[in-house]
């Protein structure tokens, strides 16, 4: 069986899903972020997955780049507010930094 | 593709982005050079602001694609451009007189710089006529924003506002990459141009169009905090400095509906020339009712849930996601009308919100508090203050004679002309439900602890002024509006090419 | 003729209150106990002066009216008109937006303005009493004011509807913040009922203008100017019938006819006597001009289908207000102000059924029903504001025998009550007879159960002053009601409540027995009004 675009598609729907399943489900902020991860890497295979075989332009490959890098600087700022997080609750559980309410 | 003399066009109508980029790298160069000013990078901020005001202004109609399509200069962008530069310039005259942002640090050169950042992202949104740009801008807005939310970080709820907002931040734009590239997929194209040809030639399987819009649709409706993608706006608005709550509710949701509308009009809506009618719909998909349903969740939501709040901040943001509902409402009968009303209102809605959370400000600088009981008796212990915010309550419960009611008047308008009498009817109510928080907000100034002996408070004489500068345009507006009209009618037409 | 003169009178009629308003802000509130007094002095007469200036214009207005001229839906008979463009922009689809500043008055709307004039006049020497915020209280006053005098003269949808909303926030505040105990209530209360009825009427007005491209109310009364494919075009159409009652629920929560009344008493038993003295006087008014002027000629089609069912709900106010006045007689809870405002209901019910009537006699009469109840009402919540001024109750139980303590205050008072009964040779009584003559021949079996009201009216009425004024004095007002002499020198009405009082009660005398000074205004443009609607509207006796 060759490998084509559909099984692309299901890896990157997969993907999708588990990185929002964890996103959903997750009480440690890392661990929501790296869900947040899983959820840009299947974008990523879309967009590499439809270049390569939709017959399509450059595009694709670059919009991978794009999201590569602000995915990156996503992820820093994240942490450091993470960070910033942890020095004022001391700790990172996302269900209990609950201050804000109503 | 491009060619050079393009590129030199294009450049030249950069003009106004690339001196936000100039002004950005001053400030925080001049801010690590003078040490001891507090607030020289506001000054350059502001410099900037100007600058590049007047490079915007040399714009006007102008209709361009530049940089091979990617953005587009046109009268829309520049209308919307110059609300968002309005609020950037009238934050930072705010946050000059912040005192929780000046206790927190002792120099805020970061902070303005971060503003320009984020003035940058979200003139680069307006502009954007490529998905992947669209995603660029909303990121580069984003990460400033983000920063800004938390921007006290000693202080705990700030720190915990940054932390929702990154993260219900970070989610939306992820689902909605996910949803370009199913896009991307179905037309081969990131671009909406191309996009739009595509969908008016060939014909796409609905299913995945529609989740593809949708998805996309969750990244801009969490720009402009649309009911399901609001979570985030009450915690992020009350823990947020009072500066960047107001930033928040104006500015970014006015790069949000820039965005939106610019995305239905050039992607997916049929834009052949001379149809100033409604605008016909690609891919089989009818958008107006998606986003009419989005708009009465929105504003009944809201404003459901504002009648409860007892802080200021948080009470003001569900009354910023009813002000969304009203303008999706105008979004969603997808024409020219739809979208001059959605201008209209937001030169009206920039001027009266900016000024409510100005006066929340000032009252929380004197008091230290954002409750609600805080403003008890308020209208005899400082009386200009007072009767500027009842204006700009009337004017958001959209009462005449205030710009508020000719913004609603517009949209209201727009609504009814395109035939959708239940939506507008659903829209009125709902400015019935928001009078009541309004009023109660007057209640307390006028009605409560009107004989108690509370001392009067004073204010400088400039932060008065200041108010008065956004209260009597908002009174203005509301019995003249011709030029705002105007203005608006000639920027509606968003550039679709051709 | 001053209406053809270069004097824009209605536009100094109406904004008058706005020189007045910048005066008040001026005064200087007086650094000692001596300069507070004086500047609060000072600001009353400011008050009285700009309302007799106003009830002065209003005089002229009157002498120089024209009744031959009838106005309605015939811009050219109307009278002092002021028209210019004010907004003008343009719009892609609908053309030009075009509001105009657009001012004039027919017979219909003089005798609102006389009494609006004469109301907001009087309703200043109760003011008098007013001890707090005196300078926001009068500020609030005399906007109210402008914002009612704007509503008649405006011929402006758009310019109407702004009046409209303007009075909105000085009665929130005037009930609000010198209200009585349950002010917070009752003025919210206020506020959103008639905001709900008001923003129907908004939705209806953009519609109108998509229709005809014009706030012009004038031109939306004539079926001509609307276009065919627009959502009020053509007539019977579902749409217009649902705007139509858009429109009625909006002028009729104002009226305020059953069901939509609820607020009314809790408003006027909060609000400060002067208030209410405005309140029954005009505001009530403005909700029927709403009818006669908007309502009723734009949709006439829409009117004559739900003809019987506003008849009947005229007839509904009319016994349900009468029974709940009434009510008012259980022992203990005899609210004096909750009687007149239920008697209220009753009275405007009247206008309704006589409106409703579309007979020539039926709607002078309504419309003269409207001025007298507006003088009537307005004397009642004076009487009750003098002695809660002096005995600080408004129980109906607390009094008895006043009448010997208070002569020439049982005098006025008699007036009043007799007038509220609709006495022959008071005006309450033309007024009555008229729209019972119209009303009888359109809907008999509905009159003759609203004219059996009437002596539900005479019970409570006269139950009220037997109450108050015969029998025995409590032993608490034995002694004189201030013993100091310093406020009140005598027992009885003071001179300041006596200016208030006398000229309306002469006003109910006089045109009792001499009605055609205010008939004579109005039967040409009633008649017009009768023409416009007359081919969709059932008329009986014809």
């Amino acid at each position: 069986m060759e490998i084509g675009l559909t099984h692309y598609l299901v890896i990157s729907a997969i993907l999708f899903s588990l990185g929002l399943y964890g996103i959903i489900t997750r009480k440690h902020a890392i661990m929501v972020l790296m869900g947040l991860e899983l959820v840009l890497n299947a974008a990523n295979i879309n967009f590499i997955a439809f270049a390569r075989y939709g017959g399509m332009n450059i595009e694709g490959h670059i919009a991978a780049i794009f999201v590569i890098i602000l995915a990156a600087a996503e992820a820093a700022i994240a942490l450091a507010i993470v960070l910033n997080i942890y020095q004022n609750f001391r700790h990172v559980n996302i269900d209990e930094v609950d201050d804000l309410k109503g | 593709m491009m060619d050079i003399s393009d590129l030199i066009k294009s450049i030249s109508l950069f003009k106004p982005e690339t001196t936000l980029i100039v002004t950005f790298m001053l400030a925080m160069i001049l801010d690590m050079a003078f040490k001891k000013s507090k607030n020289i990078a506001g000054y350059i901020a502001i410099a900037g602001l100007v600058i590049a005001g007047i490079f915007l202004f040399q714009q006007t109609g102008v209709n361009y694609k530049a940089f091979a399509n990617l953005l587009v200069i046109d009268s829309f962008g520049q209308f919307m451009k110059f609300i968002v530069l309005m609020s950037s310039l009238i934050i930072i005259v705010f946050s000059f007189f912040s005192n929780e942002l000046h206790n927190a640090h002792t120099k805020l050169g970061e902070y303005y710089t971060l503003i320009i950042g984020m003035t940058f992202g979200m003139f680069l949104l307006v502009g954007s006529a490529n998905l992947i740009m669209i995603y660029v801008a909303i990121e580069t807005m984003s990460i400033s924003s983000y920063v800004l939310a938390g921007y006290t970080r000693e202080v705990k709820r700030a720190s915990e506002a940054s932390l929702k907002y990154v993260i219900f931040g970070a989610v939306s734009s992820g689902i909605m990459i996910y949803g370009i590239s199913i896009l991307f997929g179905l037309t081969g194209s990131l671009n909406l141009f191309e996009i739009n040809q595509f969908l008016s030639v060939n014909n796409v399987a609905t299913l995945p169009l529609l989740l593809s819009g949708l998805m996309i649709l969750s990244g801009f409706g969490y720009k402009i905090s649309a009911v399901p993608f609001h979570f985030w706006t009450p915690d992020v608005y009350e823990g947020a400095p009072v500066t960047i709550t107001a930033y928040l509710s104006v500015a970014s949701k006015a790069a949000g509906f820039a965005v939106l509308l610019r995305f239905f009009k050039t992607g997916l809506l049929d834009s052949v020339p001379g149809t100033s009618e409604a605008w016909q719909l690609l891919g089989n998909i009818d958008w107006h009712y998606v986003i009419a349903v989005l708009a009465v969740l929105t504003m009944t939501l809201g404003n459901l849930v504002a009648v409860w709040q007892t802080n200021m901040k948080r009470l003001l943001a569900y009354s910023s996601i009813a002000h969304a509902g009203y303008l999706l409402m105008a979004v969603s009968v997808m024409n020219d009308n739809g979208v001059s009303a959605v201008l209209i209102y937001f030169v009206f809605y920039m001027l009266m919100n900016l000024g409510a959370f100005f006066v929340v400000q000032l009252i929380a600088n004197k008091l230290d508090s954002e409750n609600i009981d805080e403003y008890n008796g308020l209208g005899y212990r400082s009386p200009v203050l007072a009767v500027c915010m009842t204006v700009f309550l009337i004017s958001l419960a959209g009462l005449p004679p205030t710009s508020g009611f000719i913004g609603k008047l517009y949209v209201f308008s727009s609504v009814i002309n395109s035939g959708y009498i239940w939506l507008a009817i659903i829209g009125v109510l709902n400015s019935v439900v928001s009078l009541y928080y309004y009023a109660k907000i007057i209640r307390n100034m006028y009605l409560r602890d009107v004989e108690s002996a509370k001392t009067k408070l004073v204010f400088s004489p400039v932060t008065i002024a200041i108010v008065l500068m956004l209260a009597i345009p908002s009174l203005l507006f509301g019995v003249y509006f011709t030029p705002i009209v105007e203005w608006a009618n000639y920027s509606m037409n968003i550039f679709v090419g051709n | 003729m001053l209406g053809t003169m270069n004097f824009p009178i209605l536009t100094w009629i109406t904004f008058l209150p706005i020189l007045g308003i910048l005066i008040i802000l001026l005064v200087p509130s007086g650094k000692d106990e001596k300069g507070q007094e004086l500047s609060k002095k000072i600001i009353r007469w400011v008050a009285v002066g700009i309302t007799f200036v106003q009830l002065i214009l209003a005089l002229v207005i009157y002498l120089n009216y024209n009744p031959a001229l009838a106005g309605v839906n015939n811009l050219k008979t109307f009278q002092f008109v002021e028209k210019m463009s004010w907004i003008t922009a343009t719009l892609p689809m609908v053309g030009n937006i075009n509001i105009e500043y657009f001012m004039g008055i027919d017979g219909i709307s003089v005798p609102m303005i006389l009494l609006t004039a004469i109301i907001c006049f009087v309703a200043v020497f109760p003011s008098f009493g007013i001890k707090k915020a005196v300078k926001g209280y009068f500020a609030m006053y005399l906007m109210l004011d402008l914002a009612m005098m704007g509503v008649f003269c405006a011929l402006d949808f758009f310019l109407f509807y702004l009046f409209w909303e303007l009075m909105l926030l000085p009665m929130y505040f005037l009930i609000g913040v010198w209200g009585g105990p349950r002010k917070e209530y009752a003025a919210i209360k206020f506020f959103i009922y008639t905001l709900v009825g008001s923003v129907f009427m908004l939705l209806v007005m953009i519609g109108l203008y998509h229709s005809t491209g014009s706030f012009n109310i004038i031109e939306m009364m004539n079926a001509a100017n609307f276009r065919g494919d627009s959502i009020f075009g053509g007539l019977n159409t579902t749409i217009r019938y649902v705007a139509f009652m858009g429109l009625f629920i909006g002028f009729a929560i104002k009226v305020p006819l059953f069901p939509f009344h609820t607020w009314l008493p809790d408003a006027h038993v909060e609000a400060p006597t002067p208030i209410s003295v405005i309140l029954a006087g005009v505001l009530l008014k403005m909700g029927a001009y709403g009818m006669i002027r908007i309502a009723f000629p734009i949709f006439p089609d829409a009117f004559g289908y739900f003809q019987t069912l506003i008849a009947w709900l005229g007839m509904v106010s009319i016994v349900y207000g009468a029974l709940c006045a009434l009510g008012q007689h259980k022992v203990g809870k005899r609210d004096f102000k909750k009687l007149i405002a239920y008697s209220s209901v009753s009275h405007m019910g009247l206008v309704i059924l006589g409106l409703a009537s579309m007979r020539p006699e039926g709607t002078v009469g309504a419309i003269f029903q409207m001025f007298n109840h507006g003088i009537i009402t307005a004397m009642l919540f004076m009487i009750v504001g003098v002695i809660y001024d002096r005995a600080h109750t408004r129980g109906l139980d607390d009094f008895g025998g006043l009448a010997k303590k208070m002569p020439i205050y049982t005098g006025i008072m008699a007036v009043a009550f007799f007038a509220a009964i609709g006495l022959p040779g008071m005006s309450g009584f033309i007024s009555e007879v008229l729209v019972f003559l119209g009303a009888f021949k359109s809907y008999p079996v509905l009159t003759i159960i609203s004219g059996l009201s009437i002596i539900l009216g005479a019970a409570y009425m006269l139950w009220a002053l037997q109450k108050i004024f015969f029998g025995v004095l409590p032993e608490k007002w034995q002694g004189p009601w201030d013993p100091t002499r310093l406020i009140y020198k005598t027992d009885d009405v003071n001179g300041l409540e006596m200016v208030a009082l006398i000229p309306l009660a002469f006003i109910l005398i006089f045109l009792g027995v001499y009605p055609n000074p205010i008939l004579n205004l109005m039967t040409g443009s009633v008649n017009q009004f009768i023409e416009i609607m007359k081919p969709f509207v059932y008329i009986g006796g014809l």
